[in-house]
C-alpha cells in the first residue's frame, strides 16, 4: 500500500526536481560549513581589514557602538581596554607577524604592485606633458587674446593706489622717491645706450628671421621723462608737492598699436571736481608710447626690452584733498572700460598731498 | 474592566517565562504602565521578552453578572444616551494606526541625515570665513557668501528630494490603511438598529450571523451553528465552532467569545461587546507590532558604512591638509576655505539623491510585477534575505479545505489541488466511485449562492464549513450541476453533523424511477464510520468486511492522516423497500432506521493545499541559498506535510522522529546529526532557552515551527537576526503582524492579507503570488550590484576633485578647480550616468549564488575604495591635470612657472603679473584664466567619467561580453554629460558667476587618450579576475 501511494505520488516531485533538491542541500551544507569556516577566521583576524586609516577608524567606531549596545552593564573600562587591545593587535599583531592584517610579505607585494603601477603612471604623464611641452613653442605663447586687450600699472608702487604724502615731512615721500630710483636704473642712459640700439621712432621695430635668433631692444632712456627722470630733481617733485607718477603699460608678445596711432595717455580726475587737478605735463611730451617699442618678441628673445614709459607730472593738484585720478590709454584696439577689469586699459589712483 | 475579581485569568499572548503581572486599575493607567514597560524594554535591549497579559473573565460570568457589569440588559441593549456616553470615554471602536513620525521630523531628518552635516559644516565655516574676511575688509568679495548658500541650498534641495520620494512610497499604502467601513446589527433602546462598526461601545448587544466579520471581542449570549475562521488570529484553518457555553479557561480557547476582525462563516449568533478598538485582542497584537522597533534595512547600514567612509575620508584629509595649511603658513582664514574645498570635493553631493532614484526605479518595476514596495529601502532587503520565515496558511497554502487524495478499491487516488483545477484525472470508472460520489453529493449541506454561474467554480462563494464546501467543489468539478442531482435525489431526512455523533447523515429518495428503495448516506470519523459497516464495497461489489480489508482500511487512513490531511469516511445502505416504504416517515429523534451493517465506500481526504506557485518558487529560494523555515500555528502533522509537499522539508529528508520510527528505536538514540529536518512546536519553543534555539536554527537546513503565537514567531525572527542573517517573513494574518514588522524585510499577501500583515509590512505581494519573491530577491540582489557600480562611479571622481586642492595647497599652482565647478560635476554631468547604472543587467546568475552576508559582504569594500580612489581616481586626475596645464601653457603659463605662483597670483593689486613668455597679466585676466582652467579641469573629468561610466557596467566581465549597447540608458547618461557640459561651457560661459567659460574645442580632446587608457587598464584587472580566480589579484582588485 504504501509503495503503491508513491507512485501515486509521484507527478508531485518530478525527477528532476527531487534531484535538484538533492543537490541544494549539499550546497546549503558546504555553504553552512563555509561559514562557519569563515566565522573562525574572522575571529583570528579580529577586525575587518582596512587600509585607510580612516575607514579602519571607522570600522572600530562601528564595533564601538556595537559593542556599547552588547556591553549593556558591564563595567565600560573592561570594553576599551579590550577595544584598545584589538586596536593594538590590528596594527601589530606580534603572533602572526602581521599589520594592519597584513604580513610582511602581503605589504611588500602590496608595495611593489603599487610601485610599478605608479611608476607607470607617472611614465603615461611623462610621455603626455612631454608631447604637451612639443606642441608649445617656447617664444611665442599660442594663445594670446585673454592677455590682450593690455593691461596698465604705474610707478611708485608699493601695495597701494592712494598716494598720501606731506611735502614737509620727507619721510612721508621718500620711500617713493627710492622705489622710482630703483625702478629706473634699468633705463639709466648709459646702460640703455650699451645693451640697446637707438631705432627710428615712429615706426615698428620688427625683427625678421628665426624664431629663436636673439632680437634687438630699442631704447628707452631715463632722460626721456625729463622732469620726472629724477636726473634734475632727485626728488621726482616730491618735495615741491608735485609728483612724478610713471605709466606702464603691460607686455604682451607680439602686440602692435595701430600703425601711425600710437597709444596714448590721458587722466583726468576721475570723480568729482575736474579743477582739482589743473595741469599735467606727460613725458615724452606726445603723451604716447612710440611704435618701435613694439612688437614685444617674448622674454626668451627679447632679453633687453625696455619697456617704454610715460610719466605723469602732476604739477597743479589741488591739496590737501584726496584727489582720485584715472589714467586712460587712449587708441585704436585699445579698450579701457572692462566693468569688472579695472586695470585693463586705464587705473585709477587717489593723490592726497598735504601741505 | 474597571471590576476587580480576585482570580484574574491571564492569557499569554506570548511565549515567555517571566510573567510580569502590571498593576490591574483604571484601564487607561494600565496600558501607559504597559506601554511605558514595553518602550523601557526596548531601550536596555532586554532579552526577556515582554510580556503582555490580557485580563479577560468575560467569559466565565454568567449572562446576569454580565448585565450588571456592563449595566446592560441582554434584551433591549443599551440606550442611546449611554452608548453615546461610554463612546465618548472609550473612543470609537477602532484600531488606532500606528503612531506616525511628524512630517516635520521627517523632514528634518533628511535634512540632516547622511552627508548634509558636512555639508552644513561647509556652509557654515563658508559664512565664518566671510565673516573674518568682511571685519578685515569691508569691501570684501561675497564668493564666499555665495558658496555657503549654494550649499545650504544642495543640502536642503537633496532633503526636499529625499523627503518627497519617500513621502510617495507612503501614499501608495495610505489607501490599504483606510479599512471598508464596517456595519453592525445592534440592538439599543430596545431596537435593531445598524450602525456603523466604529460606534460600538462595551455592553452593547450585537447580532451576527454566517459571512459577517465579528466588530468587536464579544462574549457570546446565543449561538446557533456558529462557526468562526480565526485563521487570522491563530494560523487555524479550520473553522472554530462557536457557542455560549464557557469551555475553557483561556480566553483564546474558550468557545463562548468571539474575536474583532474574525470572520463568522456560519450560523448566527448574538454576543455582547466587551472590548473595542486597541483594548481588543486583535488591537493587542497589533500593539505588540508597533512596539516592535523597525530594524533598520541593511541598504541603510550599507549606506551609512559608506557615508562613515566618506566622511572619514574627507575630515581626516580635511584636518590633515588644514594642519598642513597652516604650518606651511597660510593664513588661518585661507585654510578654512582649504578645508571647505576639500569637503566639498569628498562629498558626492549627488548620490545619496541618486540612490533614492534608483531603489525607487526598482520599487516601480517591482510593482509592476505586482510587488509592491511601501518601504523603498526594503527594495534591496529582499536581495539580501538568507532566511525566509514564512507563515503557512494563506501564504504557503491557499487557505482553502480542498480534497486531496481518495481511498477506494483499496487504492489511494490523488485529487488535482491546484487552484484552477477543472478535471480530476484519477480513475472515475470503478463502480465504488459512483457510489462515492454520490455520497460526496447528497450528504452535503452546502450550497453555493445564487447568481454565480459564470465564476469558476473554485472561486465561487459557498454557504457552509469548509470541509463541505471543498467536497461541493470537488463533486460539482467532478460531476457537474450538484443542485441538480439533489434536486432529483430528494432528501427526506437528514442528521446534521454535530461533535458527539461524529457523523453526518441523510436519507434520499433516489434518482432510479424503478429503483423504489431510499438510499441512506453517511460520512463522518472513518473510525466511527467503519463501526457501522459489515461490508465494504470494492470495485462496486459489496463484499464482507473481513480482517484484511480492516487492515488496509487503517493503513490507509494512518496514511492520509499522517499527511496532515483531515480524513472523512463515507458508507451507503439502500434501505430495502418492503421495510421501508414511499410513504416511511423517517424519524431523525427517534432514529427509526438502521444504523449498523452499513456498506462501506471510501474515504476522502482534505487539506488547504499549497499555492502551486510555492514549490518551485521555494527551490528557487534554495538555489539562491536562501533558507527558508516555516512559522505557523497550526498543528505540526499539517505544517510538517504541507511542508513537505512545498519542499520546505525535502523529500529526502527526515527528522529526528522519522529516523526513529523507521529504525524503530527511541528517539533519545537518533544521532541528531542525521536529521537534516525538524519540526519544533511552540510547546517545545517555549521551553527552549535561545542558545538552545540557536542551535536549532543552525544545525539544521529544515526547519518547521508549528503551533506558534505571534510573541514566539517575533523569538524566531530575532534569533534568526542573531545569527546574522536577513530575515524575510511572510505573512497574511493578524498573528503575523509583529514578527512581519520585526523582520528585516516583512512581506504581506495583499489579496488574502490583512490589513495589520499589510500595514506591519514593508513589502506587499499585490496577487498573492509566492513566486513574486524570487522576482524580488533577483531585483534586490541586482540593485545591490548596481549600486556598488553607482557608487564606485560616483567616489572615482571625488579623488580627481579633491586633488585639485591638495595641488593646489602643496605645490601652489593656481587652483584648477572651483568648488561651484565641483558642484556642478557631483550635480550635474554626473546624476544621469550614475542612474543608468540601475539599468544594467546582471553579469552573471544572481540566483545561483548565496545571499551576501550582512557583515563581510559590504556595498562599499575595501576594494572598491581602493581601486576607485588609488587607481582609476587617481588616472583621472592625471587626465584632468593635463588638460588644465594644456590651457596654462598655451595660454603662455608653462608648468614650471605655475609653481608657488599662486601667492602672487592671488594678489588682487598685482596687475603685471609675468607669465612664461614676458607677458604682464593684470588680476582679472588672470582670474579669467583661472576660470578657463576650471572649466578645462571639468571638461577633463568629465570625458573621462564617460571612460568611467562605460567600464563601471561590469565588475568582472569584459565589456563586450556585456555589451556596449544593451543598456540604453547608460548612451543616455552619457549624452546628458555631454550636452550639460556644452551647455555649462558655450551657453553659460559668459555668466562669471558660474565660473564657466568658452573652452576651445580642441581641449575636449585632450583627457580622451586617458579615457581610453582606463578603459584598457580596467579591462586588463577584469581580464586577470577571471583568468584567475582567487588570486591575490581576484581578492584585492574585485570589489
Amino acid at each position: 500500500m504504501r509503495r503503491q501511494l508513491r507512485s501515486r505520488r509521484a507527478p508531485v516531485f518530478p525527477h528532476s526536481y527531487r534531484y535538484r533538491l538533492d543537490d541544494q542541500d549539499e550546497v546549503n551544507q558546504n555553504y553552512l560549513a563555509d561559514e562557519e569556516e569563515e566565522a573562525e577566521e574572522e575571529a583570528r583576524v579580529m577586525v575587518v581589514h582596512n587600509l585607510e586609516e580612516e575607514e579602519e577608524e571607522d570600522e572600530v567606531k562601528e564595533e564601538e557602538e556595537k559593542n556599547e549596545e552588547e556591553g549593556q552593564g558591564q563595567p565600560t573600562s573592561n570594553t576599551w581596554w579590550r577595544k584598545l587591545q584589538i586596536m593594538n593587535e590590528y596594527l601589530w599583531d606580534p603572533e602572526k607577524r602581521m599589520s594592519l592584517a597584513r604580513t610582511g610579505q602581503s605589504w611588500s607585494l602590496i608595495l611593489v604592485i603599487y610601485f610599478f603601477f605608479y611608476a607607470s603612471l607617472a611614465a603615461v604623464i611623462t610621455l603626455c606633458m612631454y608631447t604637451l611641452f612639443l606642441t608649445i613653442g617656447p617664444y611665442m605663447p599660442t594663445f594670446t587674446e585673454r592677455v590682450k586687450p593690455p593691461g596698465v600699472m604705474i610707478r611708485p608702487f608699493a601695495h597701494s593706489l592712494n598716494f598720501n604724502f606731506n611735502v614737509s615731512e620727507p619721510d612721508t615721500w621718500q620711500h617713493y622717491v627710492i622705489s622710482l630710483n630703483g625702478f629706473l636704473q634699468g633705463y639709466n642712459d648709459s646702460l640703455q645706450e650699451e645693451m640697446n640700439i637707438d631705432c627710428p621712432p615712429g615706426q615698428y621695430f620688427i625683427q625678421d628671421g628665426n624664431e629663436d635668433e636673439d632680437k634687438k631692444a630699442c631704447q628707452f632712456k631715463r632722460s626721456f621723462l625729463k622732469n620726472c627722470s629724477g636726473l634734475e630733481d632727485p626728488t621726482f617733485g616730491y618735495s615741491t608737492g608735485q609728483p612724478c607718477i610713471l605709466l606702464k603699460m603691460n607686455r604682451i608678445v607680439g602686440f602692435r598699436p595701430e600703425l601711425g596711432d600710437p597709444v596714448k595717455v590721458s587722466c583726468k580726475v576721475q570723480r568729482g571736481d575736474e579743477n582739482d587737478i589743473r595741469s599735467i605735463n606727460y613725458y615724452p611730451e606726445s603723451a604716447s608710447f612710440d611704435l618701435r617699442y613694439y612688437p614685444y618678441y617674448g622674454k626668451m628673445t627679447h632679453v633687453n626690452y625696455t619697456s617704454p614709459l610715460v610719466a605723469m607730472h602732476f604739477t597743479d593738484v589741488v591739496k590737501n584733498q584726496a584727489v582720485p585720478v584715472q589714467c586712460q590709454l587712449k587708441g585704436k584696439g585699445i579698450i579701457n572700460d572692462v566693468i569688472n577689469d579695472r586695470f585693463v586699459g586705464r587705473i585709477i589712483f587717489t593723490l592726497n598731498i598735504e601741505t | 474592566m474597571g471590576q476587580k475579581t480576585p482570580q484574574i485569568y491571564s492569557v499569554e499572548l506570548n511565549g515567555a517565562k517571566d510573567m510580569k503581572q502590571t498593576d490591574k486599575g483604571d484601564d487607561k493607567d494600565k496600558y501607559r504602565g504597559l506601554w511605558s514597560t514595553c518602550l523601557e524594554l526596548r531601550k536596555n535591549h532586554h532579552k526577556e521578552h515582554v510580556t503582555k497579559e490580557i485580563d479577560l473573565d468575560d467569559h466565565k460570568l454568567s449572562n446576569k453578572e454580565l448585565e450588571n457589569k456592563y449595566h446592560t440588559n441582554i434584551v433591549t441593549g443599551l440606550s442611546s444616551t449611554q452608548a453615546a456616553e461610554l463612546l465618548a470615554r472609550d473612543g470609537p471602536n477602532a484600531l488606532s494606526p500606528p503612531q506616525e513620525t511628524p512630517e516635520i521630523i521627517k523632514f528634518l531628518k533628511q535634512m540632516v541625515g547622511g552627508f548634509s552635516i558636512l555639508l552644513w559644516v561647509g556652509a557654515i565655516l563658508c559664512w565664518i570665513a566671510y565673516g573674518i574676511q568682511f571685519s578685515n575688509d569691508k569691501s570684501s568679495s561675497l564668493d564666499n557668501v555665495y558658496l555657503g548658500t549654494v550649499l545650504a541650498l544642495v543640502v536642503i534641495l537633496t532633503g526636499i528630494f529625499a523627503y518627497y520620494q519617500e513621502a510617495k512610497s507612503t501614499n501608495i499604502m495610505a489607501s490599504f490603511s483606510k479599512m471598508i467601513p464596517q456595519q453592525a446589527l445592534v440592538i439599543r433602546d430596545s431596537e435593531k438598529k445598524i450602525i456603523p462598526a466604529e460606534q460600538l461601545v462595551v455592553g452593547d448587544i450585537v447580532e451576527i450571523k454566517g459571512g459577517d466579520q465579528i466588530p468587536a471581542d464579544i462574549r457570546l449570549l446565543f449561538a446557533q451553528g456558529c462557526k468562526v475562521d480565526n485563521s487570522s488570529l491563530t494560523g487555524e484553518s479550520e473553522p472554530q465552532p462557536r457557542s455560549c457555553e464557557f469551555t475553557h479557561d483561556n480566553p483564546l480557547e474558550t468557545k463562548n467569545i468571539g474575536f474583532y476582525s474574525t470572520t463568522c462563516l456560519e450560523g448566527t449568533a448574538t454576543g455582547m461587546v466587551i472590548n473595542t478598538g486597541d483594548r481588543t485582542i486583535i488591537g493587542h497584537i497589533a500593539s505588540l507590532a508597533s512596539g516592535v522597533g523597525n530594524e533598520k534595512t541593511p541598504i541603510a547600514t550599507e549606506i551609512e558604512h559608506f557615508v562613515h567612509i566618506v566622511a572619514g575620508v574627507a575630515i581626516s584629509i580635511g584636518v590633515l591638509f588644514f594642519i598642513i595649511a597652516v604650518s606651511m603658513k597660510y593664513r588661518v582664514l585661507d585654510s578654512i576655505i582649504f578645508l571647505i574645498g576639500i569637503i566639498v570635493a569628498n562629498v558626492p553631493e549627488g548620490l545619496l539623491a541618486t540612490v533614492t532614484v534608483t531603489l525607487s526605479l526598482t520599487a516601480k518595476r517591482m510593482a509592476k510585477k505586482n510587488c509592491l514596495v511601501k518601504n523603498l529601502e526594503a527594495v534591496e532587503t529582499l536581495g539580501s534575505t538568507s532566511i525566509i520565515c514564512s507563515d503557512k496558511t494563506g501564504t504557503l497554502t491557499q487557505n482553502r479545505m480542498t480534497v486531496a487524495h481518495l481511498w477506494f478499491d483499496n487504492q489511494i487516488f490523488m485529487a488535482d489541488t491546484s487552484e484552477d483545477h477543472f478535471k480530476q484525472t484519477f480513475d472515475q470508472s470503478s463502480g465504488t466511485w459512483a457510489s462515492l460520489s454520490k455520497i460526496i453529493t447528497l450528504c452535503n449541506r452546502a450550497e453555493f449562492r445564487p447568481g454565480q454561474e459564470r465564476v469558476p467554480i473554485m472561486k465561487r462563494v459557498v454557504v457552509g464549513d469548509a470541509s463541505e464546501t471543498a467536497l461541493l467543489k470537488f463533486s460539482e468539478v467532478v460531476l457537474g450541476d450538484v443542485m441538480e442531482i439533489r434536486k432529483r435525489n430528494h432528501k427526506v431526512a437528514e442528521i446534521p453533523f454535530n461533535s458527539t455523533n461524529k457523523f453526518q447523515l441523510s436519507i434520499h429518495k433516489t434518482d432510479d424511477p424503478t429503483d423504489k428503495r431510499f438510499l441512506m448516506v453517511m460520512k463522518g470519523a472513518p473510525e466511527k464510520i467503519l463501526e457501522k459497516c459489515s461490508t465494504i464495497m470494492v470495485n462496486g461489489q459489496e463484499q464482507p468486511l473481513d480482517q484484511s480489508t480492516a487492515e488496509a482500511f487503517y493503513t490507509a487512513y494512518m496514511e492520509l492522516g499522517g499527511l496532515g490531511e483531515r480524513v472523512l469516511g463515507f458508507c451507503h445502505l439502500y434501505l430495502s423497500a418492503d421495510e421501508f416504504p414511499e410513504t416511511y416517515s423517517f424519524d431523525v429523534d427517534a432514529m427509526n432506521f438502521p444504523m449498523s451493517n452499513l456498506c462501506f465506500v471510501g474515504l476522502l481526504s482534505m487539506i488547504d493545499p499549497p499555492r502551486s506557485t510555492v514549490p518551485d518558487a521555494i527551490t528557487k529560494c534554495r538555489s539562491a541559498g536562501i533558507k527558508v523555515i516555516m512559522v505557523t500555528g497550526d498543528h505540526p502533522i499539517t505544517a510538517k506535510a504541507i511542508a513537505k509537499s512545498v519542499g520546505i522539508i525535502s523529500a529526502n529528508s527526515e527528522t529526528v522522529e522519522d529516523i526513529a520510527k523507521r529504525l524503530n528505536i527511541a528517539v533519545e538514540q537518533v544521532n541528531k546529526q542525521d536529521a537534516k529536518a525538524v519540526v519544533v512546536t511552540g510547546m517545545e519553543l517555549k521551553d527552549m532557552s535561545e542558545d538552545q534555539l540557536d542551535e536549532v536554527l543552525t544545525s539544521y537546513p529544515e526547519i518547521v515551527f508549528a503551533r506558534t503565537s505571534p510573541q514566539q514567531k517575533l523569538i524566531i525572527v530575532e534569533g534568526c537576526q542573531r545569527q546574522d542573517a536577513v530575515v524575510a517573513v511572510t505573512g497574511d494574518g493578524v498573528n503575523d503582524s509583529p514578527a512581519l514588522k520585526k523582520a528585516d524585510i516583512g512581506i504581506a499577501m495583499g489579496i488574502a492579507g490583512s490589513d495589520a500583515a499589510k500595514n506591519a509590512a514593508d513589502m506587499v505581494l499585490l496577487d498573492d503570488n509566492f513566486a513574486s519573491i524570487v522576482t524580488g530577491v533577483e531585483e534586490g540582489r541586482l540593485i545591490f550590484d548596481n549600486l556598488k557600480k553607482t557608487i564606485a562611479y560616483t567616489l572615482t571622481k571625488n579623488i580627481a576633485e579633491l586633488c585639485p586642492f591638495l595641488i593646489y595647497i602643496i605645490v601652489g599652482v593656481p587652483l584648477p578647480l572651483g568648488t561651484i565647478t565641483i558642484l556642478f560635476i557631483d550635480l550635474g554631468t554626473d546624476i544621469v550616468p550614475s542612474i543608468a547604472l540601475a539599468y544594467e543587467k546582471a553579469e552573471s546568475d544572481i540566483m545561483n549564488r548565496k545571499p551576501r552576508h550582512k557583515k563581510k559582504d559590504r556595498l562599499v569594500n575595501k576594494p572598491l575604495a581602493v581601486y576607485s580612489y588609488l587607481h582609476i581616481g587617481l588616472m583621472q586626475s592625471l587626465g584632468a591635470f593635463l588638460v588644465y596645464f594644456t590651457v596654462y601653457a598655451q595660454e603662455g603659463f608653462r608648468p614650471s612657472t605655475l609653481i608657488n605662483l599662486r601667492v602672487e597670483w592671488e594678489k588682487d593689486f598685482v596687475n603685471n603679473l609675468e607669465d612664461s613668455y614676458g607677458q604682464e597679466w593684470t588680476r582679472y585676466q588672470r582670474k579669467y584664466l583661472e576660470w578657463t582652467g576650471y572649466t578645462a579641469f571639468f571638461i577633463g573629468i568629465m570625458i573621462q567619467q564617460i571612460a568611467d561610466l562605460i567600464i563601471r557596467k561590469t565588475r568582472k566581465n569584459s565589456i563586450f561580453q556585456q555589451g556596449l549597447f544593451r543598456n540604453k540608458v547608460i548612451w543616455v547618461g552619457i549624452a546628458s554629460q555631454i550636452i550639460i557640459a556644452l551647455i555649462l561651457s558655450y551657453g553659460l560661459g559668459s555668466i562669471t558667476a558660474l565660473n564657466f567659460t568658452m573652452l576651445r574645442p580642441q581641449y575636449w580632446f585632450v583627457a580622451v587618450p586617458h579615457a581610453f587608457l582606463i578603459w584598457v587598464y580596467d579591462e586588463v584587472r577584469k581580464l586577470f579576475i577571471r583568468l584567475y580566480p582567487g588570486s591575490w589579484w581576484d581578492k584585492n582588485m574585485y570589489y
